[in-house]
């Protein structure tokens, strides 16, 4: 593939050669940089495909397999929607959201790689082949993504609309490419502009969090919330707010070109847009937003630092003096000095920690989208289904499910790509890790769980009135005894102590499965005594008591039952 | 010395903000010379650096390298020079060899006299068994070898290194020191900055020490021990201002109390 592409670039060479770029640097920076691409993991897919053993190489043509399935996914829009324009819409609009989330995604790390700044800058190569190395690459890999995302498409266009309609798929395919580059580029420099690197990566972090819960919501819920048969017959030449998307724009395209009799003038406009908007993109582009793009970069890099020194001791020491509301929260939950240092160094790490943020937060969101996909399950219109989860009492469901949130806490608390720091740990005379432990899980119910707990006691008072109260109590102190169980059982190492890994202990997965099965059981128990609102309220003081004597036995596990990491 | 020099610095100034980091630097450095780059954090070392090896491209002034300006033509410039930077910056995922190739092509080598040179200094690093593994593997020391090699590989004029020893095993800094006089003897010219007093008192013939964006002291360990006190360590401490060291370590020990 990659040898592909670079002979496809050579054919430019001796164009660019004429404008002064060194050709022969130009050919070794794109293959080394397309080289290391290859053996780069996709951080696209990393959230669902589980890291291998070493964490670092990744098979690239798997990768380009996964590119190439998506994109028949995708083709199969093409044949579901019947209506004018309907289909090619959301086609291209789904190209162009993958497009520009893998882009963002997976070429932030190649764009803002500061090594280059050390490597590349020092060695006697101009501005001008450096620039032109840049977006080679980028291009090569922008065309390549399109390619193997379109391939599914242009095999499914050319059987719908015969031979005729491949090119012009293939040019649409380029056009939605050119808009997906602006609206990335826009992204860029936007952030670029009002953030730091550091910043900006964790504003794509949110952005990847908030993609897979939208991808995550979109497959449970849409099928629940729409009517398909109608929207597969929608007419989108009678809505005057599709006249604004540019997936219309590129869209039209085919309309007037391959079924000329359905064309109208208005159809025939937005296909001219099609054409313009994306070439005039690409211009902005080159001339106006790159430049300015590359040169905040480099400044970026090369400031390391120097001009925010003076500003620091300052600061120091105005925090000193006032302890803060998550250190008196420490402090009162967690009073021995062990487990205090657990508490806090869990509740730092859990909230500056990326990839643990990644993986955890959209687990947060799957819970409502759990409960109303089971919820809505059932016949008659959308109104009716939504009354009648409100006269239940499926609310209970609602706060059991919340144990999803710690389970999928606890699944990744001890694990973390930097796990080396954890070696304090072993070095410092820790006696009781259950002390931190117990500090950790105390930190992770009262960061995660707890406030999680109350929002949904608040949402469930709105819908269901003040009776549920007691219930959620209840509910949540069980979902903590949960927790305990999970933890006791499951997490085998101090809080982000171990390196990301894929093999786990087979037997966990049945253990899991029989705590979270009599946890259930419970849930039903509590379900059917839930009628007696006194007994409930009483229910809650032995439960209490119940947690609090697990706790105090979980803290008092010793280095045995941690699994050690070597160092 | 009849020589002229390899590097003349005139009036060199840099500022970030209003900051201002280097004042009116002038400098002449001849061919063969060792010279010791120190100076406290902060002081601009590493910014002198960076404008040296063209990382930095604004500055006022004037630079010139083997009667290059820095201005006119940086690339030639960066021909003559080697620098191997202070953060061990690679690309991790790719084998020494690999890497070795690309930055020898960078500098314009041929292939055949890049596979075998590259090959021939990774065996003298002690890395010829790990020609071919990917250096995401490799120890500190072991990744700070390859980034020397990186450095020397086009046979420069002029080779600044910035903390090379660091990461390394003793019998490797018995190695690096050797080899820095043995290139100064041929000729080359060594630019070498650091914090370690003893190792830059051991290996340099010339020492400059930069203090506040300015040099404030420039001759051989010899002068500078007779002007100020016996060890490079006590110059360095006496002439950046640090007089009453035994008030700090009392402070701490007080903490204790």
């Amino acid at each position: 593939m990659n040898t592909l592409m670079l002979r496809m670039v050579s054919a430019l060479m001796p164009f660019l050669e004429r404008t002064g770029v060194d050709t022969y640097q130009l050919y070794q920076i794109l293959r080394i940089k397309l080289m290391m691409d290859d053996r780069r993991p996709s951080v696209m897919f990393a959230g669902r495909r589980k890291a291998n053993a070493t964490g670092k190489t990744s098979n690239p043509w798997l990768v380009s397999i996964g590119t190439i399935v998506m994109g028949v996914l995708t083709g199969f829009v093409l044949i579901v929607f019947k209506g004018p324009l309907i289909a090619q819409t959301v086609y291209f609009s789904m190209f162009m959201v993958l497009m520009s989330m893998t882009l963002i995604a997976d070429f932030t790390s190649v764009l803002l790689d500061v090594r280059d700044q050390y490597i590349l800058l020092p060695r006697p190569v101009d501005d001008r082949t450096l620039a032109i190395s840049r977006i080679l690459h980028i291009s090569v890999y922008v065309f390549r993504l399109a390619l193997l995302q379109g391939l599914g498409g242009l095999v499914i266009i050319g059987f719908m609309d015969g031979l005729p309609a491949v090119p012009l798929f293939l040019l649409q395919l380029i056009l939605i490419t050119f808009l997906s580059i602006l609206l990335v580029n826009v992204v860029y420099l936007i952030m670029m502009h009002t953030v730091s690197p550091e910043k900006f990566k964790d504003i794509i972090s949110y952005f990847q969090i908030v993609f897979s819960v939208v991808i995550f919501g979109c497959y449970y819920l849409l099928p629940r919330v729409i009517d398909f048969t109608s929207l597969v017959q929608i007419d989108l030449t009678q809505k005057v707010w599709a006249y604004f998307l540019p997936p219309v724009w590129i869209a039209s395209l085919n309309e007037v070109l391959i079924h000329p009799s359905r064309a109208t003038l208005l159809t025939s406009l937005l296909a001219i847009l099609g054409i313009t908007i994306p070439l005039a993109g690409l211009w902005l582009v080159a001339k106006v937003l790159a430049p300015g793009f590359n040169k905040r970069l480099a400044t970026a890099a090369t400031s390391d630092g120097n001009t925010s020194a003076p500003s620091v001791p300052a600061a120091i020491g105005n925090t000193q003096n006032k302890p803060s509301l998550v250190n008196q929260l420490a402090n009162w939950l967690a009073p021995d000095p062990v487990e205090n240092a657990g508490f806090r160094i869990t509740w730092k790490l859990a909230a500056r920690i990326r990839e643990f943020k990644i993986k955890v937060y959209p687990a947060l969101a799957y819970v409502p989208i759990y409960f109303l996909y089971f919820g809505l399950n059932g016949k008659g219109s959308i109104d009716e289904r939504f009354d009648k989860i409100q006269s239940g009492s499926s609310y209970i469901f609602l706060v059991y499910l919340s144990t999803f949130v710690l389970s999928s806490i606890l699944q990744h608390i001890s694990y973390s790509e930097k796990f080396k720091p954890a070696w304090v740990y072993y070095a410092l005379p820790v006696t009781q890790p259950g002390k931190i432990l117990s500090g950790m899980y105390k930190a992770v119910v009262t960061l995660y769980y707890l406030p999680y707990c109350f929002i949904i006691g608040l949402v469930g008072v709105v819908i269901w009135g003040p009776k549920v109260i007691n219930d959620i109590i209840l509910a949540s102190v069980i979902g903590m005894i949960y927790g305990l169980l999970m933890a006791l059982f499951m997490v085998k190492g101090l809080p982000f102590s171990k390196p990301v890994l894929l093999k786990q202990s087979g037997g966990r997965v049945v253990t899991s499965l029989l705590i979270t099965g009599l946890i259930g059981a419970v849930g039903f128990g509590h379900y059917l005594l839930s009628r007696w609102e006194t007994v409930i309220w009483i229910l809650i003081i032995p439960a209490i008591a119940v947690y609090w004597v697990m706790l105090y036995y979980y803290k008092r596990q010793g280095w045995d039952s941690i699994e050690l990491e070597e160092f | 010395m009849t020589q002229s020099p390899i590097i003349q610095i005139r009036n060199l100034s840099k500022s970030y903000g209003s900051k201002l980091v280097l004042k009116n630097l002038s400098l002449d450095i001849y061919p063969g010379q060792v010279i010791g780059y120190i100076g406290p954090n902060g002081a601009g070392k590493s910014t002198t650096v960076k404008i040296l090896t063209g990382l930095i491209p604004e500055f006022s002034g004037e630079v010139l390298v083997d009667g290059i300006s820095m201005q006119d033509n940086p690339q030639e410039i960066k021909k003559r020079i080697g620098y191997v930077p202070e953060n061990a910056e690679l690309y991790e995922v790719l084998t020494p060899m690999e890497y070795l190739d690309f930055i020898g092509k960078l500098y314009g080598l041929e292939d055949n006299l890049l596979q075998t040179r590259a090959q021939k200094l990774l065996m003298a690093f002690g890395l010829g068994n790990n020609i071919n593994d990917r250096m995401d593997t490799f120890s500190k020391g072991m990744r700070q070898k390859v980034l020397l090699i990186s450095g020397i590989i086009h046979n420069p004029q002029i080779i600044i290194l910035d903390e090379p020893l660091s990461g390394l095993d003793a019998n490797a800094v018995i190695m690096v020191k050797e080899l820095i006089t043995r290139l100064s003897q041929e000729g080359k010219t060594i630019f070498y900055c650091s914090h370690v007093m003893d190792v830059v008192e051991k290996v340099s013939d010339r020492i400059l020490l930069i203090n506040k964006g300015d040099i404030i002291a420039d001759g051989t360990f010899e002068s500078l021990k007779q002007d100020h006190s016996d060890t490079l360590e006590r110059v360095f401490a006496h002439l950046t201002g640090r007089t009453e060291s035994a008030s700090e370590t009392d402070a701490i020990i007080n903490a204790f109390d």
